[in-house]
């Protein structure tokens, strides 16, 4: 595996998608540092592009390049290696790729420019969305033979996630706001990633605001270290059941 | 000829609805170049994906040296990966390494790293220039000829081949062509899907005619030429489709 | 001639007696100072070595008290420790403690009745009930004093410096902690407050009820249930003070309850869940204030009218102005919104179209609080984006037709840093703030602005 990782992450240093997001985040970061006079105002519209384009991003990136990779995948498969050993390593090699950029696109202006709790928690969600989309988007890429559906299939459930999730959660509030609902709302809010990645950050840049009214409960709730435990374990959960059932797809798949 | 090493039983494939393979049954030997010809998509490269495990069958099973293939996959056996060299029509590489890295990357993986790579053929091919080159800068030809080096480098005792020569200049694909009857007169099994009736003629100890998935015939070129009583194969080929309008497999 | 040399001889002899009016006190010495006090004549100076346990003490004339060096009144629990009647009184530099706590009675470490005048200057006040209670003394100087209380619960709890019905007191440069009020002002006027720095105290760190014409300016409030409530006055001035980290459900940085013609100018809130609640008021100005990173910078009920908001600068806010009305019959122009997206084609520093601070979201959390969940998410951004091209929900005079295009520079602490509003000494500050501050340099940055 470590070998498959090697070379796979040695071609992914190169590779022009990576090169690209990493100076795409770069340039928007330190464009957006630059631009504001006030630093934590960058922050805050850093967080809604790392909220919206690292998820996309990681998806594309990882459905696509599945895809080239997939006839050295066959050659690979035919040598004397496990076909977990190469999904494995591919997909490590590609999500320390997506990391290492996002490390230099968003980490480094981040540390440059704002030092701060709130920089460091929004690079660890920014980090857990790479890893959970990258999963995602391996797992659409192997599940789905043809590149074209492949990449309209992420396209989706980008869209799924980032933002008809949260629409379906609001109407439900809204259509439903005659019952006790709102134990449920910050639960099922915390089941899709970003929002749990987002909520996250925000206990720390809407903390203020957090400690009022029931934003008290999410505070109680995510601030305390079972929160933190169960934020974890949820973001491990997209990351884990997409990979596991990747595998389970590749070791049966006809190559 | 040499006992069966490689024996398809009743080897059947489906793809959702499209039946690539339907009850196949043959054997090729140690010591011999089985030449696979048919039209497109006749099921030569099912065939070949399914002896090489890429490929679960539907039906039917493969023995090959004591390992065996079928529809749950290979029953692995210690080595029997190790001695196969494959040799596919590709034409993307990890787009950003060199052919240098690329060989690098497939020795390490096959664990010869130095003792087991033989790379004159680099030379023999003329690679040698653009070792350093990036892959995807590669013309289809290079990458034919990088695609050969990576089968052929490690002496393998199985050579599967798909389409070998195409995109090769005469020159390159006739020293590609010598390493594979190298490797049959090695005591090796040589499989070749091909096109070129002068290259099957010419390497070819078998001929397998695959048509719609079945295996109309596997018979000696010396057998097919009696058979229709011309010289030359190509001439030869369709007067057996002729004679047998019925699908026959035929170990001979 | 005799009386030259008389003056000459005083001179020589200074350091070792007393002397036209000048008094030492050692205690331990078998005299007690509340002898020394009955004996010397009005306008004497004492000056109190050691430490004293003589119960209360009540100062009748008017007497100047200075502390030597680790001087100390404990009162020993009886009642308040010095009590004060008459005018032109100084108590300076002690370390003052043991007050009874009281439920009936007002019990203080120092509490002054009915007098002018006085002067309570660089004591260091421990673990009172009130430190510095003052009944009907005019023209009172408190500056310089120390006051921490013992933290514990509000019932037994009073007020760091208390006020009632007194005129043109000073109060100044003090530190006040965990009290139940760090200052209170009651039928106060013309009072001056400032330099102060009141943290951690229970309720309020400033205080006004029914108190009117009184100024407070360069003070520092921090960590207490809110910072400064004012109720039920007017004309009261605000200037230049920092209102920080007052969190929690029902925290303010400022609390302005039935207020008529005040001004708040220059302070800087940040932190707070709520950094203004405005209920009830009439005829404020709120100019050049900075409102930074608060859960809601601005809550104005609508019962408020003829408030004037300019040359405010609102950034990082959760929410910048939240309401449960329509807020109209007050103005909103040339302020800075960090949310504000319009552009200044006539480049007069003004956006050319208005900006509407309140948002879909502002209310969408107004009826539904758990809908918090959704702060900074792309769907909302969305809505709430929509909802300011085309307001549909929030109210539509509810605007600022000149919104700045850059933060004012005067906003905030307008340049105050050399006050004694300088974040307090690290002792005793080492709250939840402190800690985010250390993680958060951008807080610190932003108390550092202007």
């Amino acid at each position: 595996m470590l070998k498959v990782f090697k070379y796979t992450l040695l071609d992914l240093t190169r590779n022009r998608f990576v090169l690209g997001y990493a100076l795409l985040m770069l340039v928007i970061a330190q464009g957006l540092f630059m631009l504001e006079d006030d630093p934590f105002k960058a922050l805050l519209s850093l967080v809604q592009v790392v909220m919206a384009l690292v998820p996309l991003i990681a998806l594309v990136f990882t459905v696509v390049y599945m895809y080239d990779i997939q006839e050295f995948t066959q050659l690979l498969a035919v040598q004397p290696i496990a076909r977990r050993a190469i999904l494995g390593g591919q997909l490590l090699a590609m999500a320390a790729a997506l990391l290492l950029a996002q490390a230099v696109g968003l980490g480094l202006p981040l540390l440059v420019h704002l030092p701060s709790k709130a920089s460091f928690i929004l690079s660890v969600s920014g980090s857990g969305l790479v890893l959970v989309f990258a999963a995602l988007g391996a797992l659409i890429a192997l599940r789905q033979r043809e590149k074209a559906r492949g990449v309209g299939i992420a396209l989706v459930v980008w869209l799924l996630l980032v933002i008809v999730y949260d629409a379906l959660l609001m109407w439900g509030m809204f259509a439903f706001s005659d019952y006790p609902i709102e134990p449920f709302v910050v639960p099922v809010a915390g089941l899709n990633p970003i929002d749990l990645a987002r909520i996250m950050v925000m206990l720390e840049i809407d903390l203020a605001a957090m400690m009022g009214y029931s934003g008290a409960i999410y505070r109680n709730f995510f601030g305390s270290t079972m929160g933190m435990v169960a934020a974890a374990a949820i973001m491990l959960m997209w990351v884990v059941v997409p990979t596991w059932s990747g595998f389970r797809a590749f070791r049966r798949k006809d190559l | 000829m040499a006992e069966a090493r490689i024996t398809c039983t009743g080897l059947s494939k489906r793809y959702d609805k499209l039946w690539a393979l339907r009850g196949v049954d043959c054997t090729f030997s140690r010591g011999e170049v089985v030449m696979l010809v048919g039209p497109n998509a006749s099921g030569k490269t099912t065939l070949i994906k399914c002896l090489l495990a890429l490929v679960h069958p539907t039906e039917g099973r493969i023995h090959l040296d004591g390992t065996t293939i079928d529809a749950r996959g290979p029953v692995p056996h210690p080595g029997y990966r190790e001695r196969i060299g494959y040799m596919p029509q590709i034409s993307q590489f990890p787009a950003s390494l060199s052919i240098r890295q690329l060989l690098e990357m497939m020795a390490d993986i096959r664990g010869g790293a130095e003792g087991g790579a033989e790379d004159s053929l680099v030379e023999e091919l003329g690679l040698t220039a653009q070792l350093d080159k990036r892959l995807s800068t590669l013309s289809g030809g290079t990458k034919q000829k990088v695609s050969a080096v990576l089968a052929l480098r490690m002496r393998p005792d199985i050579l599967v081949m798909d389409e070998p020569t195409a995109g090769l200049d005469p020159v390159s694909a006739k020293r590609v062509l010598s390493r594979a009857a190298a490797v049959r007169d090695a005591g090796g099994t040589v499989l070749i899907t091909s096109h070129l009736m002068e290259e099957v003629e010419s390497l070819a100890d078998r001929v397998a005619y695959l048509e719609d998935g079945h295996l109309r015939f596997l018979l000696p070129v010396s057998e097919i030429l009696e058979r229709t009583g011309v010289s030359r194969l190509s001439q030869a080929l369709p007067r057996m489709l002729e004679a047998n309008a019925r699908p026959m497999s035929y170990a001979g | 001639m005799g009386k030259v040399l008389a003056i000459l001889l005083s001179w020589l002899l200074l350091p070792t007696m007393a002397w036209a009016g000048h008094h030492t006190f050692h205690s331990g010495q078998g005299r007690t100072l509340k002898d020394l006090l009955e004996t010397i004549a009005p306008g004497d100076t004492v000056l109190v070595h050691g430490e004293v346990r003589e119960g209360t003490i009540t100062i009748r004339k008017p007497v100047t008290l200075i502390a030597a060096d680790g001087a100390m009144i404990d009162g020993e629990g009886e009642g308040d420790v010095l009590v004060v009647r008459a005018d032109d009184v100084t108590i300076r530099g002690f370390r003052i403690r043991g007050t009874r706590i009281s439920h009936m009675d007002d019990l203080a470490a120092i509490s002054v009745q009915e007098c002018r005048r006085i002067t309570i200057a660089d004591n260091h006040i421990e673990e009172s009930f009130f430190a510095i209670h003052l009944n009907g003394a005019h023209d009172a100087v408190i500056e310089g004093n120390r006051v921490a209380g013992r933290p514990g619960s509000e019932e037994s709890m009073a007020n760091g410096i208390h006020l009632w019905k007194s005129s043109r007191a000073t109060i100044r440069n003090n530190h006040v902690m965990h009290h139940r009020d760090g200052i209170y002002l009651e039928f106060v006027s013309d009072a001056r407050i400032t330099d102060n720095t009141v943290l951690h105290c229970e309720r309020y760190g400033l205080h006004f009820m029914f108190s009117h014409g009184n100024l407070y300016a360069h003070n520092h409030f921090e960590d207490n249930g809110a910072g400064v409530a004012v109720m039920y006055s007017r004309d009261i001035h605000m200037r230049q003070n920092r209102f920080l980290a007052n969190r929690g459900a029902s925290a303010y940085g400022l609390l302005l309850k039935d207020i008529n013609d005040g001004t708040i100018e220059n302070n800087t809130f940040m932190d707070n869940t709520t950094g203004i609640l405005v209920d009830g008021c009439n005829r404020l100005r709120f100019e050049d204030n900075l409102f930074r990173l608060n859960g809601w910078a601005l809550r104005m009920y609508a019962s408020s009218m003829h408030c004037d908001l300019e040359g405010n600068v609102f950034s990082g806010n959760t929410f910048d102005v939240s309401t449960n009305g329509s807020l109209a019959y007050n103005r909103m122009e040339g302020n800075y919104w960090d949310r504000y997206t319009g552009y200044d084609l006539d480049r007069d520093g003004h956006g050319d179209v208005p900006h509407r601070p309140l948002g879909f979201f502002t209310l969408l959390v107004e009826r539904m609080p758990y809908a918090l969940v959704f702060s900074r998410s792309l769907f909302v951004s969305l809505l709430d984006r929509a909802e300011r091209l085309v307001p549909s929900l929030t109210p539509e005079d509810l605007k600022d037709d000149r919104p700045l295009m850059r933060p004012n520079p005067t906003a905030g602490h307008g340049g105050a840093g050399e006050h004694a509003g300088d974040p307090p000494e690290n002792e005793d500050n080492k709250g939840p703030n402190a800690v985010a501050a250390l993680f958060s340099p951008f807080r610190e940055t932003s108390l550092a602005h202007g």
